[in-house]
C-alpha cells in the first residue's frame, strides 16, 4: 500500500492539472475566436483591407482572407438587421421524411433586456397548409405557454375551413376580410406580447434593484437565517432572493405568476399587496390588505401620481414622509 | 380529543387535518420507512417548529398524566417539554445511525397518541419531492368553455390561466366533491419543481371520525395527487396505482378509478368562476418524470419545440445579435453554456463532448470523403436537436400504434375498409425513452434519415395514433 499510494496521488495531481491546463487552452481558445470575430467584422478593419486591396490589386492576401470577412460581413449585416428590426424571418427545412411541406418559415424574434443583454431569441416556425398553398399555420414555436399562440394564430392567421362556416353564418360586410390571412400582424402582436413581457420583468426587477435586493441558490440553504427568502419565479437558474431591510417597510416584492403582470407586495407590518400592471408600465389596479381591513390611502398612492410603475416606490416614499 | 363517541353524524364537511391514525398502524411505518433519515428528521424539526407546534403536538408528560391508565412504560418516556423533545432529535441528528430508531421514536414515542392525517400527507409529498418520479403523471390542458360557443373579442391573447387562491380552491372543490366522497386535502408548494402539489386523500365514510380499519386511513390507492405548475394552462394528476383496493366491491362509487375520475372531473369546475368556465382536455402526455412534463407541457420555452425543433428551444441555433461570431463556429453547448451563466457545475463534461462534437464539426466541412459514423451523426443532429443529449424530456413510455398497412402497399380508397384495417401497436419503455432512440441511431440500428419524427419525440407525447409518418389527432382527443 505504501509504495503504490504515492504515485496514484502524483497521477491524480498530473491528471487534475492536465485538465485544468486543456480547460484554460478552450477557454483561450475561444477568447481568440470571439476577438479574431470582432476584428473580422469590425468597420475600421473592413474600411483598411479595401485600403489595402485596391493599393495592391492581387495579392495572396486576399485569397485567404476575403472568404472569411465575407462570411463575418455577412454576419454583421444579419445581426444589424435583428437588432434593428426585432423579428427577422429565415427558412428551415423540416427534417422530416413524412412532411409534406417540408419548407418552414422560420420567424425569430430578439428582445433587448434592459441590461443591454439580449434574451434568448423566440422563434416562430411556419407551415404552408395542404391543398392552400397561400395560407400559413403555426407548425412549432418556443413562445412560453402564457401567452397563447394558438388564439393569436385564430386572430390573425386563419385557416379556410373556420372561416367558410363564418362566412357562411355571418355574411356581414365589415367582415368581409375576416379570413385574410395577416402574417405581419400576427408577428407584430406577438412580438409585442413578448416585449411587454420582458419590460414587466424588467420593471420588478427595477423596483428590486432599488430596493436592494439578496440573491442565493436554492442549494446554499441554512438554518438560522432570519427574514423571508422568496423563490425567484423570474430567474432561470432557481435562485431565492430577498430584498434588503428598507424604509419603506417593503419585505418582499414578487411577480404572483411568471407573466408578471401582477406583483404582490408584503410589508413588514403584516400587510399585504397587489397591484396590476399594464402593458405601458402603468398600475392599472392595487389592493392593500392589512390587519383591519383595506388601506385605501396607500392603494391611492399605488396607483396615484403619474401612474408609472418605476416611480412607486417615490411615491411611496412621499406618502411615508408626511406621517412621521 | 374530548368529543363525546356517541354523536357520530354524517357530514359533508372535509376530514380535519387533525384527526389521527393510531400509531401503532403497522403500515405507518412503512410509509415513513420511504422516507430517508435526515428527511424524517427534518419533518420532525418543522412540526416542533414554533409556528407549527400547535398543529403537531407532540406527546408530553402532562397528557399522561391526564389519561393515568397506562402502566406500561414505553420504551420512550414522555418529555416533560417541547424543548425536551427537541433537544431528543437534535441528538438524533448529530449521533449516525438508522432511520429506524427516528421512526420508532417518532411512533412509539412523541407521537404515541397518534399521527394526524396531515402528517401523513407531509411524509408522503416529502417524499415526492426526494424521488419526483415515484407517481405516473398526466398532463391535462385547461381550456375555457364560452356559454354560447361565441368568439370573444381577441383583445386578450393571454392564456388561460386561472390564479387559484388556495383556499378558496379548496373550499370550492369541497363542495364539488364532498356528496359524493368525503376527503382530506393537503395543498404544498414543491421544494424542487415549481409545482404546486395537492393531495387528496379519499375514503367512503361519510362520518367526520370515520370509525373504520385504520389502515385505509393510510391506503396508497386511495390518494390523488394534483400538480399544478407555474404559469401555464395545465394541470398534472397522478393515476392511482391499480393495486385492488378492498373498497372496490363495497359501493360503485369507492374504487381508485372512479374517485379519481370524480376529482378530476372537480377541479376545473373549483378552479372556474362565474363567467368564465374552464374545462379539462386529454394532452396524451403521461409521465413519471415530473421534469419531462415541465418541459414538455410546462411553463417554459419547449413546449411546442421538440425533437429537431429543440434546437429553437434551447437557442443553440445563433447567438445574440450583438454576437461577433457567425453561427457555424460555435458549438451549441457554447451557446448553451452562455445562456445559462450559473451553470458550471457541469462545466468540465460539457466542455470535453463540446471539444469532441466541435473537432468532428470541423473535419465534416473541411474534408470531402464523409465517413459513414459522421454522415450520420450530421443527421442525427439534424432529426433530434439537443433532445436527448443536452436536453432531455425522459419519457419512460411511448406507446404508438400504426394506422399503416404493413405490406407499405398504401391506396386511397381503402377507406371504407376502416374496420379491418390492421393496426400495429408499438410499446416502447425504459428510463428514457427518446434518448434511447437517439443512441439507437448512433449505433446505427436505426436509419436517421428515414425514421419519422415521432421517434425524435418531436410530437410530444407519450400516446399516438400515427398514419404515414404523421401523428393523426382524433377529435375527441
Amino acid at each position: 500500500m505504501d509504495t503504490t499510494e504515492p504515485p496514484k496521488n502524483m497521477e491524480e495531481e498530473l491528471d487534475s492539472e492536465i485538465a485544468s491546463i486543456r480547460g484554460e487552452i478552450r477557454k483561450l481558445q475561444r477568447k481568440r475566436r470571439f476577438l479574431a470575430a470582432s476584428l473580422l467584422s469590425s468597420d475600421n478593419f473592413h474600411k483598411r483591407l479595401q485600403e489595402h486591396q485596391s493599393a495592391r490589386p492581387s495579392s495572396s492576401l486576399e485569397a485567404e482572407v476575403s472568404p472569411l470577412v465575407r462570411a463575418a460581413g455577412k454576419h454583421a449585416q444579419v445581426n444589424h438587421h435583428r437588432v434593428a428590426f426585432s423579428a427577422t424571418t429565415f427558412p428551415f427545412r423540416d427534417p422530416s421524411p413524412n412532411s409534406e411541406n417540408p419548407n418552414l418559415l422560420g420567424v425569430r424574434i430578439d428582445i433587448c433586456a434592459s441590461n443591454g443583454r439580449f434574451t434568448k431569441p423566440y422563434y416562430v416556425l411556419l407551415q404552408r397548409v395542404r391543398g392552400e398553398e397561400k395560407r400559413l399555420r403555426v407548425h412549432r414555436h418556443t413562445i412560453p405557454a402564457f401567452i397563447s399562440v394558438e388564439k393569436l394564430e385564430r386572430a390573425f392567421l386563419p385557416l379556410p375551413a373556420v372561416s367558410e362556416e363564418e362566412a357562411g353564418e355571418n355574411l356581414k360586410p365589415w367582415k368581409g376580410n375576416a379570413n385574410r390571412q395577416d402574417l405581419p400582424r400576427f408577428v407584430r402582436e406577438l412580438r409585442r406580447q413578448l416585449a411587454v413581457w420582458h419590460l414587466r420583468m424588467d420593471a420588478v426587477n427595477f423596483l428590486r434593484g432599488k430596493l436592494g435586493v439578496q440573491r442565493r441558490n436554492v442549494q446554499s440553504y441554512n438554518d438560522g437565517d432570519d427574514g423571508v427568502w422568496v423563490r425567484d419565479i423570474l430567474s432561470d437558474n432557481q435562485e431565492e432572493i430577498r430584498l434588503d431591510a428598507n424604509d419603506l417597510g417593503i419585505v418582499s416584492l414578487s411577480p404572483t405568476a411568471l407573466d408578471a403582470t401582477y406583483v404582490r407586495l408584503e410589508w413588514e407590518d403584516g400587510r399585504v399587496g397587489r397591484i396590476k400592471m399594464s402593458d405601458n408600465g402603468v398600475v392599472e389596479r392595487a389592493v392593500v390588505i392589512g390587519d383591519d381591513g383595506r388601506d385605501k390611502s396607500l392603494e391611492a398612492v399605488l396607483t396615484g401620481g403619474n401612474g408609472r410603475v418605476e416611480t412607486v416606490l417615490d411615491r411611496l416614499k412621499q406618502h411615508l414622509v408626511p406621517q412621521e | 380529543m374530548a368529543r363525546p363517541k356517541t354523536v357520530r353524524a354524517p357530514t359533508a364537511a372535509s376530514l380535519p387535518s387533525n384527526l389521527r391514525i393510531p400509531s401503532t398502524t403497522p403500515s405507518l411505518v412503512k410509509s415513513f420507512g420511504k422516507l430517508t433519515r435526515q428527511a424524517l428528521l427534518d419533518l420532525v424539526f418543522y412540526w416542533l417548529d414554533d409556528r407549527n407546534v400547535q398543529s403537531f403536538e407532540p406527546y408530553l408528560e402532562r397528557d399522561e398524566a391526564e389519561g393515568a391508565d397506562d402502566e406500561e412504560l414505553g420504551p420512550y418516556p414522555a418529555e416533560r417539554t417541547i424543548d425536551d423533545v427537541r433537544n431528543a432529535y437534535q441528538e438524533l441528528q448529530v449521533r449516525k445511525g438508522g432511520k429506524r430508531e427516528v421512526i420508532d421514536r417518532i411512533l412509539e414515542g412523541d407521537w404515541r397518541h397518534g399521527i394526524t392525517l396531515r402528517q401523513l400527507a407531509m411524509v408522503d409529498l416529502r417524499y415526492m419531492d426526494d424521488h419526483p418520479s415515484s407517481l405516473r403523471w398526466t398532463a391535462l390542458e385547461l381550456t375555457r368553455i364560452d356559454a354560447d360557443g361565441a368568439q370573444l373579442a381577441e383583445t386578450d391573447v393571454s392564456s388561460y390561466i386561472p390564479r387559484i387562491h388556495a383556499s378558496t380552491f379548496l373550499s370550492n372543490i369541497q363542495q364539488q366533491i364532498s356528496p359524493l366522497v368525503k376527503a382530506h386535502y393537503y395543498l404544498a408548494r414543491s421544494n424542487t419543481l415549481p409545482l404546486t402539489f395537492l393531495r387528496i386523500f379519499v375514503t367512503n365514510s361519510p362520518y367526520q371520525h370515520p370509525r373504520q380499519p385504520p389502515e385505509t386511513l393510510t391506503d396508497a390507492s386511495r390518494v390523488i395527487h394534483v400538480a399544478f405548475p407555474d404559469s401555464c394552462p395545465f394541470v398534472y394528476t397522478s393515476i392511482a396505482s391499480s393495486t385492488g383496493s378492498k373498497a372496490s366491491v363495497n359501493a360503485v362509487a369507492t374504487d381508485a378509478r372512479s374517485l379519481q375520475r370524480i376529482v378530476r372531473d372537480a377541479v376545473p369546475k373549483a378552479l372556474s368562476l362565474p363567467q368564465r368556465r374552464y374545462a379539462l382536455k386529454a394532452t396524451s402526455l403521461t409521465a413519471k418524470n415530473l421534469q419531462a412534463l415541465l418541459a414538455l407541457r410546462g411553463p417554459g420555452r419547449s413546449n411546442g419545440a421538440n425533437g429537431a425543433f429543440s434546437i429553437f428551444a434551447d437557442a443553440v441555433v445563433e447567438g445574440s445579435p450583438l454576437d461577433p461570431r457567425p453561427a457555424y463556429t460555435v458549438s451549441p453547448e457554447e451557446l448553451l453554456n452562455q445562456a445559462r451563466p450559473g451553470n458550471n457545475k457541469n462545466q468540465t463534461t460539457e466542455d470535453q463532448t463540446e471539444s469532441e462534437t466541435h473537432g468532428s464539426g470541423k473535419k465534416t466541412r473541411n474534408s470531402e470523403d464523409i465517413h459513414i459514423p459522421k454522415k450520420r451523426k450530421l443527421a442525427i443532429y439534424s432529426r433530434f436537436g439537443t433532445s436527448g443529449h443536452l436536453s432531455s424530456a425522459p419519457l419512460d413510455r411511448l406507446d404508438v400504434r400504426l394506422l399503416d398497412r404493413p405490406d407499405g402497399d398504401e391506396h386511397d380508397e381503402d377507406s371504407d375498409t376502416d374496420q379491418t384495417q390492421p393496426s400495429l401497436s408499438l410499446t416502447f419503455a425504459g428510463s428514457d425513452v427518446i434518448s434511447g432512440i437517439r443512441r439507437l441511431a448512433e449505433l446505427g440500428v436505426v436509419d436517421p434519415e428515414k425514421m419519422p419524427s415521432w421517434m425524435t419525440g418531436e410530437e410530444a407525447v407519450s400516446v399516438a395514433v400515427v398514419h404515414r409518418g404523421q401523428r393523426v389527432i382524433k377529435d375527441s382527443g
